[in-house]
């Protein structure tokens, strides 16, 4: 190739990229939501109103990123150029063993370890006496189940452990379920354990809490369907999908959730809802919400348990629902905690604060 | 607006190259006008006009200058002092105010006025024209809209290189467009990208990582000042590629900026490969005009602390700049009266070890937040503090950047560049094919790069 030619093929082929990409995205309409990433993508921005909160350049750019022609492509294309030929080891704070994909999540943050402490602290005190029998447990994320060869940084799991039992209420007993759960227990492309996994843990909990002799229905495992969990999604990898499973029974298949914010009455596993939900994890208890209620209509008792939870509670929750006539589940995430007598009446009813460890790193996003 | 955003690359610059190259010449400098200033606009509205008003202050100072030559100097100190007054209150007020509540123990309040964008080097700009005029270097220019489009040209608006009016002064009335010069543009422009998006970007993102740490250790105090020294060359001299190219294909000539400093050998050296543009204009209107050498060794070297202490206040208001700066004014001054012989006599690798480890010291204490945070970052490279060698973060760390460190390591000497030389001496067509396709590749792992939202500051621009 001549170096005229060069300097024609070079100026062609930047101007047809540049040109071509302005004009496709001008034509093409533009994207409401992205599946892979499961969110609402940004939309052309107000001008006028851009200009004057004085973003434009940033609102005008967080269009252009969600927008652009063929993104999920390009993110896999710098995924790849960041994994396999720069070497780093991880892309947007998420690595890849075999087909497995985690979250760095370091440093320990350890006034959010106490803060969270403080915050079910402040919930016994307001709520609860000696008639309520209280609990609390970790749930580790699954990089507590990688190999310490030191290739990878962790958390310093028995730092969480033992600042959390220096500093919770003496009168919340601690349930330990880390040795119940091993690194297959957790989805591959999520963060989330997986239901059909975590029967060790439930047995733990039950035991422990002296409810596990009112669970006597056999669970019968029914696949729901693929699964792309949200770590998926922010590493813009393809991987093979999971897939998501349910544990259910006639007393689990009888009984109704109330969900408190909708005031809607749905099933314990809401296929319905999950077949369009961004997230199929939403099969459980119908997705992230402040305050759902299970009511197992063919209880043998009056019982009733409370459980202060994560996103990890919902798919625990239904395992228990035959021990109890009614279950609550409460994200303070999402409801302040000072609302909650307006919608429970708190008297002897078992009480489990149930948090993973991303979480209680992150207590901040707690009310 | 920066040049390695999606905004620029795929919507700002298709509309204004569209509408360039369709105008007749007569159009282009408006064209080129209207642009930079919605360019401008685009990321700061509210300066826009403060722009506007500078250069209308320059323009009109320049015609009474030639109009009336024996007040010319008047002129000149009028505009001077017009330009430098508005850099001063909106760059410098603050900072005077802070320390004037530290030593008199008062409480003025502080205007805390956003900096206005690309204003330090814009004001240069306005300053080197006028004096040119004045020393009749340069005839005053009669069209407003040249000199604007001189003053506001988007490629060199936010951060140069520094451009002076009588480089670019033929250019603004006649320049040519050619496929060859396109393409010379589009290389260069996509070599800055390419510097700034996967090099500068992903160690400010190291550096981010090391910030946040709690975990310290004498190895990440290493990373950090060794991504800190890196980041800044290739972040700047990224985006003066960028800027260089993006002259190119609008048919401009800028100046070169840099010229691989790293492999210099002394600060002497550094100084003429780094930012060269910078250095020339301290060099012609502050260092020659308080008369350079030729005056008494006391006197020389107080002009060299003079314009060092200009060039690190003009990098920022703040100590830890002025201290960058004199830094620099004392060792070019200790390498003036001795060293600098020395470094020549001893073998190479020493004298660019000492060099190197100026510039990293030099760019920790550039680039702190805080005094106290300077000490420990620079105490933390000998294990003060008492810090451990190594953790297990650091040691991650060191090896989730290394690839970059090396990219960095090799890029920031000329052997890629002197390998493709050598290759298109012995194999010209071969490097002609793999040119368009190596450019292609960068430019598109780049746009990945930003369309994932990877960490993308500017550190320019808060000069």
């Amino acid at each position: 190739m001549s170096e005229r030619i060069k300097d024609v093929v070079v100026t062609v082929l930047f101007l047809v990229i540049i040109f071509g990409v302005f004009i496709i995205s001008t034509i093409v309409k533009d994207k409401e939501v992205s599946t892979a990433e499961r969110r609402k993508l940004n939309q052309f921005p107000n001008i006028s109103e851009s200009l004057m909160s004085g973003n434009l350049t940033d609102d005008m750019e967080n269009y252009a990123m969600d927008q652009f022609l063929a993104r999920d492509n390009m993110r896999s294309i710098k995924t790849f150029v960041k994994l396999n030929v720069l070497l780093q080891k991880e892309n947007n704070g998420l690595f890849t063993i075999e087909d497995k994909i985690f979250k760095l999540e370091y440093p320990l943050n350890e006034s959010s370890v106490t803060g969270i402490s403080n915050k079910i602290n402040n919930i016994y005190d307001t709520y609860l006496t000696e008639n309520n029998n209280v609990y609390y447990t970790i749930v580790p994320d699954k990089n507590y189940f990688l190999e310490d060869k030191g290739e990878y940084i962790k958390l310093d799991y028995q730092k969480i452990e033992d600042l959390m039992r220096q500093t919770i209420n003496s009168n919340i007993e601690y349930i330990d379920i880390f040795d119940t759960l091993a690194l297959d227990s957790y989805y591959n492309t999520d963060t989330h354990w997986k239901q059909e996994s975590i029967m060790n843990v439930a047995d733990k909990i039950s035991t422990q809490m002296n409810f596990r002799d009112r669970i006597t229905t056999e669970f019968e495992l029914k696949e729901y369907g693929e699964f792309y969990g949200a770590y998926y999604g922010q590493l813009g990898k393809n991987m093979t999908p999971d897939t998501i499973n349910y544990l259910t029974n006639e007393v689990i298949d009888s009984a109704v959730t109330f969900n408190y914010e909708t005031q809607k009455e749905a099933k314990v596993y809401n296929t319905q809802k999950a077949d369009t939900a961004m997230d199929k994890y939403d099969i459980y208890l119908s997705g992230a919400t402040a305050l759902i209620e299970i009511r197992n209509e063919k209880a043998t008792t009056d019982k009733e348990l409370i459980i202060f939870r994560d996103s990890f509670g919902s798919s625990i929750a239904p395992l228990f629902t035959e021990a109890y006539s009614k279950i609550y589940l409460v994200d303070t995430r999402y409801i302040a905690p000072t609302l909650i007598s307006n919608y429970i009446e708190f008297n002897n009813q078992d009480v489990l604060f149930l948090y993973s460890t991303l979480i209680i790193n992150n207590s901040g996003s707690l009310k | 607006m920066v040049f390695s955003s999606l905004t620029f690359i795929f919507y700002f610059l298709p509309i204004v190259l569209g509408i360039y190259f369709i105008v007749p010449f007569k159009l282009k400098n408006l064209v080129l006008f209207i642009a930079s200033m919605l360019f401008y606009f685009f990321g700061e509205p509210k300066y826009a006009i403060l722009m506007l008003i500078s250069i209308a202050s320059t323009y009109i100072h320049g015609i009474l200058m030639e109009k009336y030559e024996k007040h010319a100097k008047k002129f000149m100190i009028s505009s001077i002092v017009i330009s430098i007054g508005l850099l001063m209150f909106f760059k410098y007020t603050d900072f005077f105010i802070l320390n004037i509540n530290s030593i008199f123990n008062v409480d003025i309040g502080l205007l805390k006025f956003a900096l206005p964008i690309g204003i330090s080097f814009y004001t240069f700009q306005m300053i080197s024209y006028i004096i040119d005029v004045y020393r009749k270097e340069a005839k005053a220019q009669k069209s407003f809209l040249k000199l604007a489009t001189y003053v506001a040209l988007f490629p060199q608006l936010v951060a140069g290189p520094i451009v002076r009016y009588t480089t670019i002064e033929k250019e603004l009335d006649d320049r040519k467009h050619s496929f060859d010069e396109f393409s010379n543009g589009v290389r260069r422009f996509v070599i800055g990208l390419s510097k700034k998006i996967l090099i500068a970007n992903v160690l400010g993102d190291c550096i981010n990582k090391f910030n946040l740490s709690d975990e310290k250790s004498v190895l990440f105090y290493w990373i950090y000042a060794i991504a800190v020294t890196l980041q800044i060359y290739f972040d700047f001299s990224g985006y003066s590629d960028m800027a260089i190219g993006l002259g190119k294909m609008l048919g401009f000539k800028f100046p070169e900026n840099f010229n691989y400093p790293y492999i210099a050998k002394s600060v002497t050296d550094f100084w003429r490969r780094w930012h060269m543009t910078l250095s020339s204009c301290f060099r012609d209107y502050v260092y020659i005009p308080l008369g350079g050498n030729r005056v008494s060794k006391l006197k020389w070297f107080r002009n060299i602390l003079v314009v060092w202490f200009l060039t690190g206040f003009w990098h920022g208001a703040a100590w830890n700049f002025i201290l960058w700066g004199l830094l620099y004014g004392v060792l070019l001054i200790i390498e003036k009266v001795g060293l600098l012989k020395i470094l020549e006599k001893v073998p190479s690798f020493i004298s660019r070890v000492y060099l190197l480890l100026v510039v990293m010291i030099g760019f920790v204490l550039f680039n702190g937040e805080s005094m106290s945070q300077i000490f420990e970052n620079i105490g933390g490279l000998v294990g003060t503090g008492n810090v451990p060698l190594v953790t297990t973060e650091s040691i991650f760390y060191l090896k989730n950047y290394a690839s970059i460190f090396i990219i960095g390591f090799i890029a920031a000497t000329p052997l890629v560049k002197n390998l493709c030389v050598k290759l298109k001496e012995k194999a010209p067509k071969v490097v002609n094919v793999l040119e368009p396709v190596v450019l292609t590749t960068l430019l598109v792992v780049c746009v990945s790069f930003l369309v994932d939202g990877s960490f993308n500051p500017f550190l320019y621009f808060r000069f």
